[in-house]
This record gives C-alpha cells, sequence and structure tokens, in this order.
C-alpha cells in the first residue's frame, strides 16, 4: 500500500483518515510478523548470550573469589554474614533451609515430582488409584483414597517454581557476595541492614508497594492460568477428576476436536459463538457509547433544570445490584411478565409470533439477541452518561466561545467540537469497555441464560444467544461432563482472540497518545 | 535485583503455607470402642423445597432415639435434587456425605465414583421394602448403589375443569382447542427431554442405554429415528404449532392445562383453586389413529458418599435406610405429598386417596420406567422439541430426527478418528449387519478394507459408526440400497470421498479371491 | 410597510427562543420517557414486594392487598439475614484491603520509575486477556483444603476479590496522572523521602478517587454470582446475597418464592443505593478523573 507523506496525510478528512490508518494497520501485518519472529529470534539469541554470560561470570567469580565467596556458593548467604549483611544474610540461609526441607519432607517436593508423570503422554498423573474395599465387620465398602491428579499437578507445578526460584536466589546471593568483596576491596562501605530497611521507604519505595499486590497477583491469577494451560492436555473432566479417577496426560489430542466443522462440532460452534460474541460487545459498547454520550449532553444542556434529578435517576441502575434487577428484568419478558403480556397485546408482534411458531419473544435468536442489546443500554448509559457529564465539563470553555464569534451554530458546536473532543478523550475507555463485554457474563446470564439452545457442544448445551464466557461456564459448571481440559483449550483461545483484537483496536482508534496534538 | 529477591521470597513464602495446606487433611477420627456409637459430623443435601431440611432434622433426631450411642449433628442444605448430581461430580472430595438426587444422574455417580453401595444387608432390605421400578432406578450393572427415596418423579396433567370437560382432557386436540378458545395457556415443556420423550413412547418408540459396570454407557437401543418417531413429531407439532402453546411449565400464569408433576401440586391447588382437574395424560391423533401420551416415571433416591472410615460408612448407611424407611417416607408424604417408593408406604390409605398421586397411578400404566440414560442425550434430545414446532415439512422432521442419531452417535464413546473414519458394515466375514469393518485410511480419504462375502452379499460403508453418511450402490445418494455381490468370495473394497458432493463419492469393489 | 418589517425582526428574535423552547421540550419530554423506563423495574420490585395475595407473577403491577408478610417471612423463615450481614461483611473487608491494594499498585505506577515498570504493566495487560473465572477451578481445590468455602465461603471470597484486585489499577492510575509532578519534586526538594511525600502530599489530594475505589469495593460481593456460587457449595450458612437470592426464581421454587425475591431485593438495595448516592459525587470526580486518562 502506498504510505501517504505528512502533508497528504493531513489533508484527508476524519473519516478517511480513519481508513487510511485501518488499512495501514492490515497492510502492516506481514512485515510486522517478520519483524516479530525476527524480534523472537532476536530474543532467543539475547537470552543465549545472557545465559552464556552468566556462566563465565559465575565460574570466574568462584576463581576470583576468596574462601568466603566460595563457601556461599554452597551455603546461601554465606558471603552477606562475612561481610556484615547479617539481615540479607539470614534470610538467604533460610530460603535455603526451607527449601531443602520441602524438598525431603515425606509429602515434599520430591515426592510431588516423581507422581507426576510429567508430561508423557498416556500416563497419569499421580501414580495410585483409589478404590473400594469391603469391610466384613461393619457389611459396608470403605473408600481408600489414592492420590489426587489435580494435588499432584499443583504441587509438582509449585514444586518447579520453587525450584526456579532457589536457583535464582542461588545466583542473587553469589553475585551479592562478589559485589561485596569487590566493594570491600576498593575500601567502600556496605550498605548495612538497616539502610536497607530505610530504603524501602524511599527510594525503594516502590517494592514496599507492590510487594502485596504482586503477591496476590502473583497466587491468584497467574499460577492458576500456568495451571489451565497445563490443564489443556490433560483428560480432566467429571468422569476423570483426579480424585476418583485419576486424569492423564494426552499431549494435543483434544486440539484435534476444534478442528471439527462439522454439526454440532467444535470447530463450528466456536466459530458461531465467537461471532456473536463480538456482534454483541460490538453493539453492546457502541450504543451504550452514543447514546450515553447523547443522554449526559441533553442534560447539561443550558437551560435544563434538575439536573441532579436526572442524573440520579439513571445512576440508580448502577446502584442497585446487577442481578436484583436484571433477573427481575428477564423475568419481565417472559410471557408471563409484564412486559411480555402488554407486548403480546399489539397485533405485529403477536402475528409475527404466531406465523413463527415461537413461544415467547426469548425463543426467537434474532429477537433475544436485539432484546440483550436493548436491555444493556438500560444497565450500560449510566456509566457513560457520567463519565461524559465529567468530560463535558472539562471542555475548554474559550473553544465554544470563539466558535460562537466564528458563527457556529448549536448543532456545529456539537459535531466540531463536543464529539470529537470526547471521542478523543475516551478512546481507551472504548477498548476496555469493549474487551468488558466481550467477556460480559452477567448480563448474558441472568437475562437469557444463553437460551434459545441451538444444540450441544464441549459436553454441554449451547445456545444462540451464549457468549464464549457463559459457554466456559456452562462446560465448567452447568453440565455433568464438566470437561475442564476442553474448557481450558477454549480460554485460552479466547485468550489469542481477544489480544489480537486489543492489537487492532489499539491500532486504530485515537488515544490519548494523540491528545496533545489535538490541542 | 532486590526486586526479584522481595519476589523469591514471596514465593517461598506461599509455597511453604500451600505446602502445610496440602498436607494436612485428614479429619479427626473418635475411637469409641463400642460398636457404632459415636458422635458423627455429618453434611446432607436434600430437596431445598420449603421444611424439607426441618423434617430430616427431626427424622435424625428420632434416629438418634432409636439408637443410642449414636450422635449426629447434621448439617443440611437445600440443594435441587435435579443438579444435585452434577455438583457432586464436580468434585466429588467436597460433596456431602448424604445426598438425595433424581435417578437420571446414578450413572455419572456411579462413574465418578461418588457413590457408596450398601452392604449386603442393606441391599437385600432395599430391594424387599421397595417397588421394583425404583429398585431398578437404584441399580447399575446389578450393583444397588443407592437408597429409594419417592417413586412420583413422573408427570401428568393439571386442568382447569370451568373450560375443559372431563372427556376433553383425553384428548389433545380437545385440550388445545379448548384453551385456545379461552385464550388459556396449554403449559407442556416439550424443550425438556424429559418430556420431549412422551410423544415418542405414545407411539412406540424406545431409547434404551446399556452401560458397563464402571458406569460407562457403551452402547444404545433407540428407534425415536423411525416412522413411529416420524408421527410423534407430528403430534407434537399439533400443540407447539399452536398459539397457546407454552413451554414453560414451570409457572402457572394463565394456564388452562398443564403438564407437571408432584412437585406442582400445592401450586396447581392455588391456581386453579376448585377448578383443579388431575388426571393422566391425554391422546393425540394422527392419521386417524390414536396414541395416548406416554410418560417416564422415575425417583428420587438418597446417595451416601464414599468414607475412608468403615464405622461411619456402616453408620451413613443406617441412617440413609432410615430416612428412607416406611415411617419417614409417610412423614415426608403427608407434609408435602411426595409418592412414597416404600411398598407398605404406598398401601397406605393417605396415599392411596391422593388426586395427584391417583392421576400418577393411572400415568404409570403408559409411564415407561426411566432406567440408566448417558447424560448428553437429554441435551441432544430437547432440541427435538423445538425441531417440531420449527419444522415446515417432512423433511425437516426427517432431518431432525437424523441429526438427534447422529447426536447420538457421536457422543457414544467415539474417538475423533473413530468418529471419522469409514467402516463396512453388512454381511461381511460371517457377520450380519452388526458388526463394523474398520478401513485404512491411505492415502488421505482414501479408504480401504478387504472383507469375507457370501453369496448375494449385501453390505454398505458408513461413516463414524453411525448412519449419517452411509452408501451404497447409488453413489449419489447417502442412505441408498445396499452394494450387492454375486458371488461369494474375498473382496477389496476402496472408498473414496473427500466429504464434498455425493457426486464425488467414489467405490471400488474388486474380487481378490 | 414598516409595520411588517418590525414584525420580521420580533418573528425571527422569537424564532430563536422559541426554537429553544421546542428543543428544551423536546429533551423534557425525552428525560421524562427515560425516568420512566429506568425506574419501571424498580418501581416493579417495591410494589410486588408488597403483594400478601400471592406469591406468584401476576399480570398486574399493583399489589390487591398491601401487607410487608414477605420482609416479616424474609426474616424469620429464612437465613436471609445471615446471607444479608455475610455480603456486607465481605463488602466492607473487600473495600478496605481492595483499596490498599488498588491504590499501592496504581500510585507505584503513576508516580515511581524503576526497571520493570513497562513489563509489569504488559504483563498485567495480558493477563487480564485470559477468562478469569477458569482459574476459579484450581482456586476452588485449594481453598477447599483450606477448608475456606462452604461456611468460610465469605472469607475465602474476600481474598479471591482483593488478591488480583491490583489489576484494575486504570482508573486509578489516571486519576493519579492527573496530579502534577511538580507536587512530588517539590517536596523530594525539601528532604521529604517518597513514602512521605506519598503520605502527606498524594494522599490528601486523592480524596474523590480513594472513596471512588472503596465504593467500588464495596459494591463488588453484591453482585457476584459467578465466583461465589463456585465456593459457597451450596451452604446457607456461606452465601452471599446473590446466591441464595438466585435459587428463588430456580424453576421449582419460582412459584413459591417470587414476590419474596422482590422483597429481599428491596433491603439489598437499600444500604447500597444510600452509600452509592451519598458518595455519588466523588465517583463521578473519580470516573472522570481516572477512566478518561486511563
Amino acid at each position: 500500500m502506498k504510505r501517504l507523506s505528512d502533508l497528504d496525510y493531513l489533508k484527508l478528512n476524519k473519516w478517511q483518515a480513519f481508513w487510511y490508518k485501518f488499512a495501514l494497520f492490515f497492510c502492516a501485518i506481514p512485515s510486522a510478523l517478520w519483524k516479530g519472529i525476527k524480534k523472537i529470534g532476536g530474543f532467543f539469541k539475547n537470552c543465549g548470550i545472557a545465559v552464556k554470560d552468566e556462566f563465565v561470570d559465575i565460574g570466574s567469580t568462584f576463581k576470583r573469589g576468596n574462601w568466603a565467596v566460595k563457601l556461599s556458593f554452597f551455603i546461601f548467604g554465606f558471603g552477606n554474614l562475612f561481610y556484615g549483611q547479617v539481615m540479607r544474610g539470614i534470610l538467604f540461609l533460610l530460603f535455603e533451609l526451607v527449601f531443602i526441607a520441602y524438598m525431603v519432607v515425606p509429602t515434599g517436593g520430591i515426592y510431588w515430582l516423581s507422581k507426576g508423570n510429567w508430561f508423557q503422554k498416556g500416563a497419569t498423573i499421580g501414580t495410585v488409584q483409589g478404590g473400594f474395599q469391603y469391610n466384613e465387620v461393619f457389611d459396608t465398602d470403605v473408600w481408600v483414597p489414592g492420590d489426587d491428579s489435580v494435588k499432584v499437578m499443583l504441587y509438582g507445578l509449585l514444586t518447579f517454581i520453587f525450584i526456579f526460584a532457589f536457583i535464582y536466589t542461588w545466583r542473587l546471593q553469589v553475585k551479592q557476595c562478589r559485589i561485596c568483596m569487590d566493594i570491600t576491596a576498593k575500601g567502600k562501605k556496605i550498605r548495612s541492614g538497616k539502610d536497607d530497611v530505610k530504603s524501602l521507604l524511599d527510594d525503594q519505595f516502590h517494592k514496599t508497594l507492590l510487594a502485596l499486590p504482586l503477591a496476590g497477583i502473583l497466587a491468584f491469577t497467574v499460577l492458576p492460568i500456568i495451571y489451565m494451560v497445563l490443564v489443556a492436555f490433560t483428560s480432566y473432566d467429571a468422569a476423570h477428576d483426579g480424585y476418583s479417577n485419576l486424569f492423564s496426560w494426552v499431549g494435543l489430542d483434544h486440539f484435534n476436536e476444534l478442528f471439527n466443522f462439522s454439526q454440532g462440532g467444535l470447530g463450528l460452534t466456536f466459530g458461531e459463538i465467537l461471532s456473536w460474541t463480538l456482534m454483541w460487545a460490538f453493539f453492546a459498547t457502541f450504543t451504550n457509547y452514543f447514546l450515553g454520550m447523547f443522554v449526559a449532553i441533553m442534560i447539561n444542556k443550558k437551560g435544563i433544570k434538575i439536573k441532579k434529578f436526572w442524573r440520579t435517576v439513571l445512576v440508580m441502575t448502577i446502584a442497585i445490584p446487577q442481578f436484583v434487577s436484571l433477573l427481575y428484568v428477564s423475568k419481565l419478558f417472559t410471557t408471563s411478565g409484564l412486559i411480555g403480556r402488554v407486548l403480546e397485546q399489539i397485533p405485529f408482534i403477536h402475528n409475527w409470533r404466531v406465523a413463527n411458531n415461537f413461544v415467547s419473544l426469548w425463543d426467537s435468536p434474532t429477537v433475544a439477541r436485539i432484546l440483550l442489546i436493548v436491555i444493556n443500554i438500560w444497565i450500560g448509559i449510566p456509566y457513560i452518561m457520567l463519565m461524559a457529564t465529567g468530560i463535558l465539563m472539562n471542555i475548554p470553555q474559550d473553544l465554544y466561545e470563539s466558535a460562537k464569534i466564528d458563527g457556529a451554530s448549536s448543532v456545529q458546536q456539537l459535531t466540531k467540537i463536543t464529539l470529537p473532543y470526547m471521542l478523543f478523550v475516551t478512546g481507551p475507555y472504548l477498548l476496555t469497555s469493549f474487551v468488558g463485554n466481550l467477556n460480559n457474563f452477567n448480563v448474558i446470564y441472568l437475562l437469557s441464560g444463553g437460551n434459545p439452545i441451538k444444540g450441544t457442544a464441549g459436553g454441554a448445551s449451547v445456545g444462540h444467544t451464549d457468549l464464549l464466557i457463559t459457554w466456559l461456564f456452562k462446560m465448567t459448571l452447568g453440565s455433568t461432563e464438566s470437561k475442564y481440559y476442553m474448557a481450558s483449550i477454549i480460554g485460552i483461545l479466547v485468550f489469542l482472540v481477544v489480544a489480537v483484537l486489543s492489537l487492532i483496536v489499539y491500532n486504530v482508534i485515537p488515544s490519548t497518545r494523540n491528545e496533545e496534538d489535538y490541542k | 535485583m532486590k526486586m526479584s529477591k522481595i519476589l523469591a521470597l514471596v514465593l517461598a513464602a506461599m509455597m511453604l503455607v500451600a505446602c502445610f495446606v496440602g498436607c494436612n487433611n485428614n479429619g479427626g477420627q473418635t475411637n469409641d470402642n463400642s460398636e457404632l456409637a459415636g458422635t458423627y459430623d455429618i453434611t446432607m443435601w436434600v430437596s431445598e423445597k420449603e421444611g424439607v431440611a426441618d423434617q430430616f432434622k427431626q427424622q435424625i433426631a428420632a434416629f438418634m432415639e432409636a439408637n443410642p450411642g449414636i450422635i449426629i449433628n447434621a448439617s443440611i442444605e437445600g440443594v435441587t435434587e435435579a443438579d444435585a448430581g452434577s455438583k457432586v461430580v464436580a468434585d466429588v472430595a467436597t460433596a456431602p456425605d448424604i445426598y438425595c438426587f433424581a435417578q437420571d444422574q446414578l450413572a455419572r455417580l456411579v462413574q465418578a465414583a461418588a457413590l457408596a453401595a450398601p452392604g449386603k444387608a442393606a441391599a437385600d432390605a432395599i430391594k424387599a421394602n421397595n417397588d421394583a421400578g425404583s429398585v431398578a432406578a437404584a441399580t447399575v450393572a446389578g450393583t444397588i448403589y443407592a437408597y429409594p427415596m419417592t417413586s412420583d418423579n413422573g408427570y401428568y396433567l393439571y386442568y382447569d375443569k370451568s373450560i375443559i370437560s372431563e372427556e376433553d382432557a383425553d384428548s389433545l386436540e380437545a385440550i388445545i382447542a379448548a384453551c385456545e378458545a379461552n385464550g388459556k395457556k396449554f403449559r407442556f415443556a416439550l424443550e425438556n427431554a424429559w418430556y420431549t420423550a412422551s410423544f415418542f413412547f405414545a407411539t412406540g418408540c424406545h431409547s434404551n442405554w446399556t452401560m458397563d459396570e464402571g458406569g460407562e454407557f457403551v452402547s444404545i437401543d433407540d428407534t425415536f429415528n423411525s416412522a413411529e418417531g416420524i408421527i410423534a413429531m407430528k403430534g407434537m407439532q399439533k400443540l407447539a404449532k399452536s398459539s397457546c402453546y407454552d413451554s414453560d411449565a414451570d409457572t402457572f400464569a394463565d394456564a388452562g392445562a398443564i403438564v407437571t408433576g408432584i412437585w406442582n401440586a400445592g401450586a396447581a391447588a392455588e391456581h386453579f383453586g376448585e377448578n383443579l382437574g388431575a388426571t393422566d395424560l391425554p391422546s393425540f391423533t394422527v392419521d386417524g389413529t390414536s396414541y395416548h401420551l406416554g410418560s417416564y416415571s422415575g425417583n428420587k433416591l438418597m446417595g451416601v458418599k464414599p468414607q475412608t472410615d468403615a464405622k461411619k460408612a456402616a453408620v451413613l448407611s443406617l441412617l440413609a435406610q432410615y430416612l428412607t424407611g416406611e415411617e419417614c417416607q409417610k412423614q415426608r408424604f403427608e407434609s408435602f405429598e411426595w409418592g412414597p417408593s416404600n411398598k407398605n408406604a404406598q398401601a397406605s390409605e393417605a396415599v392411596q386417596s391422593n388426586e395427584s398421586l391417583a392421576a400418577l397411578a393411572m400415568q404409570n400404566e403408559h409411564a415407561i420406567p426411566q432406567c440408566q440414560i448417558g447424560g448428553s442425550w437429554w441435551d441432544i434430545a430437547k432440541v427435538l422439541g423445538a425441531e417440531a414446532k420449527n419444522a415446515k415439512s417432512d423433511e425437516d422432521i426427517q432431518n431432525a430426527l437424523n441429526n438427534y442419531d447422529t447426536a447420538i452417535g457421536a457422543w457414544l464413546d467415539l474417538t475423533p478418528e473413530q468418529r471419522r473414519a469409514w467402516t463396512v458394515i453388512g454381511q461381511v466375514n460371517g457377520s450380519n449387519w452388526d458388526v463394523d469393518v474398520a478401513m485404512v485410511e491411505s492415502p488421505e480419504n482414501t479408504w480401504t478394507a478387504t472383507v469375507e462375502l457370501p453369496e448375494g452379499g449385501e453390505f454398505k460403508v458408513r461413516q463414524g459408526y453411525a448412519w449419517t453418511h452411509n452408501f451404497g450402490v447409488d453413489l449419489t445418494d447417502n442412505q441408498g440400497a445396499n452394494f450387492k455381490v454375486e458371488e461369494a468370495g474375498t473382496y477389496k473394497i476402496v472408498f473414496s470421498w473427500d466429504g464434498g458432493n455425493y457426486g464425488d463419492v467414489n467405490v471400488e469393489i474388486t474380487k481378490v479371491s | 410597510m414598516k409595520k411588517q418589517n418590525d414584525n420580521k425582526i420580533r418573528k425571527t428574535g422569537l424564532g430563536a427562543r422559541a426554537s429553544r423552547r421546542i428543543s428544551n421540550t423536546i429533551i423534557y419530554i425525552v428525560l421524562i420517557i427515560i425516568t420512566i423506563v429506568w425506574l419501571f423495574p424498580f418501581v416493579g420490585i417495591l410494589l410486588e414486594s408488597f403483594k400478601t395475595e400471592t406469591n406468584m407473577q401476576t399480570p398486574y403491577l399493583f399489589p390487591k392487598e398491601f401487607g410487608f408478610d414477605h420482609y416479616v417471612k424474609l426474616f424469620t423463615k429464612t437465613d436471609f439475614l445471615k446471607w444479608f450481614g455475610n455480603t456486607a461483611i465481605m463488602g466492607v473487608a473487600t473495600a478496605v484491603l481492595q483499596t490498599i491494594f488498588i491504590l499501592s499498585m496504581s500510585y507505584v505506577l503513576s508516580r515511581l520509575r524503576f526497571k520493570g515498570r513497562k513489563a509489569l504493566m504488559n504483563m498485567m495487560l495480558i493477563l487480564g486477556m485470559f477468562p478469569g473465572f477458569l482459574t476459579m477451578i484450581l482456586i476452588y481445590k485449594v481453598f477447599a483444603d483450606a477448608h475456606l468455602i462452604e461456611e468460610m465461603a465469605p472469607l475465602g471470597l474476600i481474598i479471591v476479590y482483593c488478591a488480583s484486585s491490583a489489576m484494575g489499577y486504570y482508573v486509578s492510575k489516571g486519576f493519579f496522572d492527573t496530579i502534577p509532578k511538580s507536587l512530588d519534586e517539590a517536596a523530594r526538594v525539601d528532604g521529604a523521602t517518597r513514602f512521605q511525600v506519598f503520605y502527606k502530599v498524594i494522599m490528601p489530594l486523592s480524596k474523590p478517587i480513594v472513596i471512588y475505589t472503596i465504593l467500588m469495593g464495596f459494591m463488588a460481593p453484591w453482585g457476584d454470582f459467578v465466583l461465589a456460587s463456585y465456593l459457597i457449595h451450596e451452604n446457607s450458612q456461606g452465601m452471599n446475597v446473590a446466591v441464595g437470592m438466585y435459587e428463588w426464581l430456580s424453576r421449582t421454587n419460582m412459584n413459591t418464592h417470587y414476590t419474596m425475591f422482590c422483597a429481599a431485593g428491596v433491603i439489598v438495595a437499600i444500604p447500597v443505593v444510600a452509600v452509592f448516592l451519598a458518595l455519588q459525587k466523588y465517583y463521578v470526580e473519580g470516573v472522570t478523573g481516572g477512566a478518561v486518562k486511563g
């Protein structure tokens, strides 16, 4: 594609510029891909170099180091203690002791690692299968528990991470020890434990603040995600739940089901649900966005009274917990609900329903989808309205005044100043809300539950209004098959889809980065 | 650097915690020496209906009185029996000690080793005291796995006497006409397979599953996709296409007639008032023949989770026997109108004179005991109701039934490779349309098999061990007539098709010897 | 002739004012319609909760017999009070903890520069793209071992709500970004440590975003259904209002509990709405200060 010069680009009107950027993005994909590949290659090369450097450095440290440094290769923190960094030394030593203790205790690291049959296709995770044993005395079957695959995998994974941390810590303290040696050699003073603590409130303040949030993210997001990715390569489902029946490694076998594009096949179903999910996210985001902005402009128009009242009315939908209002609204629209009855009185709707043999409005895929989008407007407008109100107040008034002097009508002011300003300022918000809508579980689950039903896939029933996220829910909790492995495969796909979309959107929409240019 | 150090430390601490948590999961045990005496903390899931949990508490108190020495601290939760099974299966380790569930979940529960089978004495008692249907419902591959609790899980008709006469209530068409004329709804949950099956049973279709001892379904004998099935679909259409039809049978709003079960007896009484009528399901007429709607008759069962402690297992078994015994079943009937499975309780006067149970008993003459059914069947078959409603021609109906067949075939534990593979079936290798001979794929999309055929032997090739895609002499017609050979001998069959148009199919049959 | 001219001038003058009046009238009409549509469900819930003549859905809105029967039943016959208490405790605890987590994270990312900052932000962006509730499968298993499910579910849920909450730092980071950096620098020059800058300079200026974050934290547990239903595992002592009340609209309960659901809905809504309306001003400031800069 021909690249325009800056001058030509500036000549384009907004739409042309938008499409230009859009096209540019797609045309850039091949070269970006190539660049990406090169980058990844470079990354590995750099990694290789870094690893090599590390080994060289470790070697030279050992050679150059005095006896204290050499000893700290085996006793963590010895060097720190030797050079007077008591606190660090003790912490390092403690870490080593804890690690060794963890690895060798009877149900410790080595135990868990040995149970996993790691990544051997066809092998069970865990080695002892639980079973029943008949007890003569009490005339009853007793369960003799075996391994629990879920736990074997979890503690195995934790052990791997622990080992990794151990190696890293080892390297860290060896390096610190050498630095101490070098500093002492130069005759300078080494940081004391007191200095360490003090710096945590000053130049190392970020570590203090981040410790807790990061620990939380690692334990409750990173670890479970790694675990779920592993699950995709196993046969973990209700029939092989790990506790009653061990599950096993199956490699990429289950991924094959993704390529089943026949009716009810996973590939086709995924495609169908994805396309509705995208459609939903698009409409849900943009209807809310524009209508919400419109309402905000109306409320904030000069001469409109009791602004606070109108705002409060809308804000009620944010304040009242969604499950109350959504469940109630969904019941309103059934045939026996209040609104359902009123709609039924309209001849056009009644006739259309009878002609299509639909029992209720929720029975027609199209109508159900439209209803969802419409009801979602009811939920979504208030958020945008509040945000837009704030922005409207922030728009520099002199812009309007100079426009007025130039004789711009109020409509022109709206289209030339208000709307573009808002669009620019709220660009990133659009992205977040688009991604949020892709995963908008509550609205779909509480309103339609994914119905009307289309068929089954992935061991769970699938409806016309199911989003990927509600389908995932049905796959894990909502069916007797509980195909966890399938859910995790779909989860990985969802991640890919969202990542690609975000990339596109980031590159196409105007964002705050341009805010300065705009002004 | 130091940042990473903190990270490492935090990780280590987390792992320590996790380790302690992981190592410590053996609960306390009591060491009482007298046979079963002791204190037991147990958890139970029973129906979420109001008052049920309270009654169970009283019954447990009575049990403790009857068995001095045994002290039970029960925490009882209300969980609908329809879902209890799938919730137990989702995590057996944390499941409650005793739970009540609808019998259709038995197979899954056995497969997930979530049920401890009653001991020999207990099993004998169950067999002796309960009706045959409920014992069958609690049995998998010859072993009783659960304690029958009710024999009332069936459906029948409630109707409004002021608009539907007693005679009209015998005819589906008459009920529809009456509802339409009065602007009332005929509520029938056709989009729920449990109810959909009603029409198929009416025309004589059946769907029986066979299960191996591990609780895995191995085959199905299903005749829904047949001439009778088409009649059933047409019958369903009569109702589904009517303006009075509503598939939501959990609410009574505007109902002139509703097909539901005993659990809605109270709501039915409230809705219909003195005009309440209860009877068996009506008949429908297609092409001049009348078919009486069938139904599933089912049970609710009580299950005991496998225990690691034999003593506790024995106590739980004792408790479950008591709670499903005659006295408790009678109490439940009095409070909630749950129809007993216990024979003595069934014979009592109060049960005999109950209007809803009488309707259920009438319908039971047309009912089929609900044995074990593959879990996905419910999802596969419930589509049929919607399909009948939307079908515009006989062809649509046939397609719906074909899809149903395919879906079941696909579900029956076929690997993806098996589902894709082509096989030869017919009078091959001495079999008679009951064994699939595998074909070998090489190169892609070309399948080869060598088979023995008798004189005049017939066969077909089909895909995925199902009849969705199958070919005979007419290669342009899926589902056409069989291949036939004149002479006996060994034949090499080469089949190639890329899955595109039927016209692209190619079959070569050559006599090898 | 002259007179006509006068008329014309007056007409156009009137015309501008008239057109504004017309457009305002239209806006008022639209706003009134919006008010009706937006309030209808809430009024509906309120009215239905007073229907003493029935437990089911009915074709009319106004109760035939007014009464508080359902409310009385709610507190005497069900575990609603327990659920309400659980949710309130979760709301308060989450509000406090989540605020600490989010504010630390967003403050660090907004004001402090250190090695790995960009990488950290990217990591959180990427992690956020995974469907979060899949992580519950593992968390459930671990919590089951640690006895943080069933009647202890509220505690488990507080941990779940808070642990990863720092990933939602965007709005508050946006807010911190709007506070001029020169303030920090001036304080640093005066010899303040970074902690002192945080505590004495930035925090006093951040009242809107702190209250916004507290508000969000407080409201989250009231509406959560998915995560909660996982950990609660059907135990009525550990339920939050959403999970407890969801059962009332199930197929088997709908005909006996519908109006009670409405009554419970009203009671749940009262504290949340009260808190929200009281702090609405800060919410708006927080959103507009933060969301748009993100």
